[in-house]
C-alpha cells in the first residue's frame, strides 16, 4: 500500500495574529500543514530546529524585519533551498526590490487575495517537491553507487580501509584517478603441500579446505589493514602501505605473517589428521617501490601492484619452506628492532630467479606454540 | 474618505475567526487612543500599517482605508486627521453589520 504524502508545511511568520490565523487557515483548508509564529527570531529558531517546506514571511514586525529574516535564511546552507514568500503591499516597489536582493523567491500583496496565495504557494510546492524528488533520486544513485563499490572492496580490504577509500571517492587525487608510484611491502603467501592433498581428497571438500584456507590469512591481512590484490590458485598477494601509507609498513606485514602462520598451524594439524599429509604456510616479505593502479582492459579491470618489488616478494615465497618467512634485506632493516635475533636466519646471498644481482636473504623463525615449523 | 459601507461581506468560512478579529480591532482602538495622546507616532503607522493589511483581507474594507489614512496622517505629522479617523474608526466598529457568504 502506498504510504500517505505527508502534509507540506508552511511557516507563517506575521506579528499580527489575526493575519498569522487568517492565512493559517486558507492553507490548511488546502490540507496543508499551517503553524504560526509572531517574531522573527521565533521564526529563524523554528526554521532551523524544524524546517517547514515553505515560509511566508511578513516584511514589516518589529524586530528582525522579513528582509532580514529572509537574508539569513538564504544564507544558511541548510535553509537557502527553502522557498519564502514575502508578504508585502501592493504598492510597495522598494520592499520588492529588496525582497529581491535578499533572496525572496515569491512576492504576496496584502491585501491578500486567497486566490493569489493559493495560486503561488501552490506553484512553489510543486517547485519544491520536484526539487526534492530529483535530490532524493541523486542521492540514492549515490548510495547505490557506494553500495557497489563498498560490496567490491570490501572482497579485498577491511571495512574501516573500504570506508575511507569510498570517503575519498571524487576527490582530486582519489585512488582510481590515476596510477601512481609508491614505496609499498608486498606480501606474497602460499600454502605447500597442497597439490598433493588435492590428489586424495573429494572436490567439494578441497574448496572448503581452499577457503578455510583464504578465509584465515584474509582475516590477518584485514586486521592488519592490508589490501588484498590477488588470489590465485593457494596463493595470495597483500600489500602494505598501499592504497593509503602506513605507520610502519614493515612491521605491520611481519606481524600480518605471524598471525596467517599461528592461526593456519591447527588447521593444518586437523588436515593432517584427516588427511595424512602435512601442509603449510611459505611466506616472501619485500619492500621498495611499486606502480599502482589499474590493470587490465575496459572489460576486466583491477587494481593492483606490479614491479620488481611484487616479483622478489613472490621469488622469495616460492623459496620459503612451510611455516618460514623469507624477507629481503630492506625488509630486514625496517625490522632490525622489533625481531629477536634468535629468531632471524641469514640466508645470505641469493639470486632470485629472473634476476642477475643476488640479494641478501633472511628467513625469519616465526614460533609457533605447539605447533613446530615442519619441513615440507 | 468616501461613504462607509457598514455592512462587511465576509467569506462563511472566516466565520470562526471574525469575533476575535473584532476583538483585537477594539483593542487597537484603544491602542490608536493611547499612541495618539503619547504623540507615538512611530506605534501609530505601525498600527495604521497592520490596519490597512488586514481589514480588506477580511471583508473589512473600510478598515483598510482607516490604516491608510493613519498612515499617511503620520507622514504629515496631522494629529487632527488622525483623531478624525480614530473616531470613524470606533463608529465603524460600532455599527458594522456582518454578512457570510
Amino acid at each position: 500500500m502506498k504510504e500517505p504524502q505527508p502534509a507540506f508545511r508552511v511557516l507563517v511568520v506575521d506579528d499580527d495574529p489575526d493575519m498569522g490565523a487568517f492565512l493559517a487557515l486558507l492553507l490548511k483548508k488546502e490540507g496543508m500543514r499551517a503553524d504560526v509564529v509572531e517574531d522573527g527570531e521565533t521564526a529563524l529558531m523554528r526554521v532551523m530546529t524544524d524546517p517547514p517546506d515553505l515560509v511566508l514571511l511578513d516584511v514589516m514586525m518589529p524586530g528582525l524585519s522579513g528582509f532580514e529574516i529572509c537574508h539569513r535564511l538564504k544564507s544558511e546552507e541548510a535553509t537557502a533551498l527553502i522557498p519564502i514568500v514575502l508578504v508585502t503591499d501592493l504598492e510597495d516597489q522598494e520592499s520588492r526590490v529588496r525582497g529581491i536582493e535578499s533572496g525572496a523567491d515569491d512576492f504576496l500583496s496584502k491585501p491578500i487575495k486567497r486566490e493569489e496565495l493559493l495560486a503561488r504557494v501552490k506553484t512553489l510546492r510543486r517547485l519544491h517537491e520536484t526539487r526534492k524528488e530529483l535530490e532524493s533520486r541523486r542521492l540514492a544513485a549515490e548510495v547505490e553507487s557506494k553500495e557497489a563499490i563498498r560490496k567490491t572492496f570490501s572482497r579485498y580490504v577491511s571495512p574501516r580501509l573500504a570506508e575511507r577509500i569510498i570517503g575519498d571517492l571524487g576527490k582530486p587525487d582519489d585512488i582510481f584517478s590515476k596510477a601512481k608510484r609508491s614505496d609499498v611491502v608486498a606480501l606474497f603467501a602460499d600454502l605447500r603441500g597442497f597439490t598433493r592433498l588435492t590428489e586424495r581428497t573429494e572436490v567439494g571438500r578441497v574448496v572448503e579446505m581452499l577457503n578455510e584456507y583464504f578465509s584465515i590469512l584474509s582475516q590477518a591481512a584485514y586486521r592488519y589493514d592490508a589490501t588484498i590484490f590477488n588470489m590465485a590458485g593457494d596463493a595470495l598477494l597483500v600489500g602494505f602501505n598501499v592504497p593509503f601509507p602506513q605507520q610502519d609498513p614493515a612491521r605491520l606485514a611481519y606481524n600480518c605473517a605471524q598471525e596467517m602462520l599461528t592461526r593456519f598451524a591447527p588447521v593444518a594439524d586437523q588436515w593432517e589428521r584427516e588427511q595424512g599429509i602435512g601442509t603449510g604456510v611459505g611466506i616472501g616479505i619485500s619492500m621498495g617501490e611499486a606502480v599502482i593502479g589499474n590493470v587490465g582492459s575496459p572489460h576486466y579491470m583491477s587494481y593492483t601492484i606490479i614491479g620488481n618489488t611484487v616479483n622478489t616478494a613472490a621469488r622469495l615465497m616460492q623459496l620459503a619452506q612451510p611455516y618460514e618467512v623469507l624477507i629481503c634485506d630492506r625488509v630486514y632493516d625496517e625490522l632490525r628492532a622489533v625481531v629477536p635475533l634468535e629468531q632471524v636466519e641469514a640466508r645470505g646471498d641469493v639470486t632470485l630467479r629472473g634476476r642477475t644481482e643476488p640479494i641478501k636473504v633472511f628467513c625469519l623463525n616465526v614460533p609457533l606454540d605447539g605447533h613446530p615449523a615442519r619441513a615440507g | 474618505m468616501a461613504e462607509i459601507n457598514y455592512t462587511a461581506v465576509v467569506a462563511r468560512d472566516l466565520e470562526d475567526l471574525v469575533p476575535v478579529f473584532l476583538k483585537n480591532r477594539t483593542k487597537e482602538l484603544d491602542s490608536l487612543g493611547s499612541a495618539l495622546k503619547a504623540s507615538d507616532y512611530a506605534q501609530l503607522k505601525q498600527l495604521g500599517h497592520r490596519m490597512k493589511g488586514v481589514g480588506n483581507s477580511y471583508g473589512f474594507a473600510p478598515i483598510s482605508e482607516f490604516g491608510k489614512m493613519i498612515e499617511e496622517g503620520v507622514r504629515k505629522v496631522d494629529t487632527g486627521a488622525i483623531r478624525d479617523c480614530i473616531a470613524a474608526y470606533a463608529d465603524y466598529l460600532a455599527n458594522v453589520k456582518i454578512v457570510y457568504e
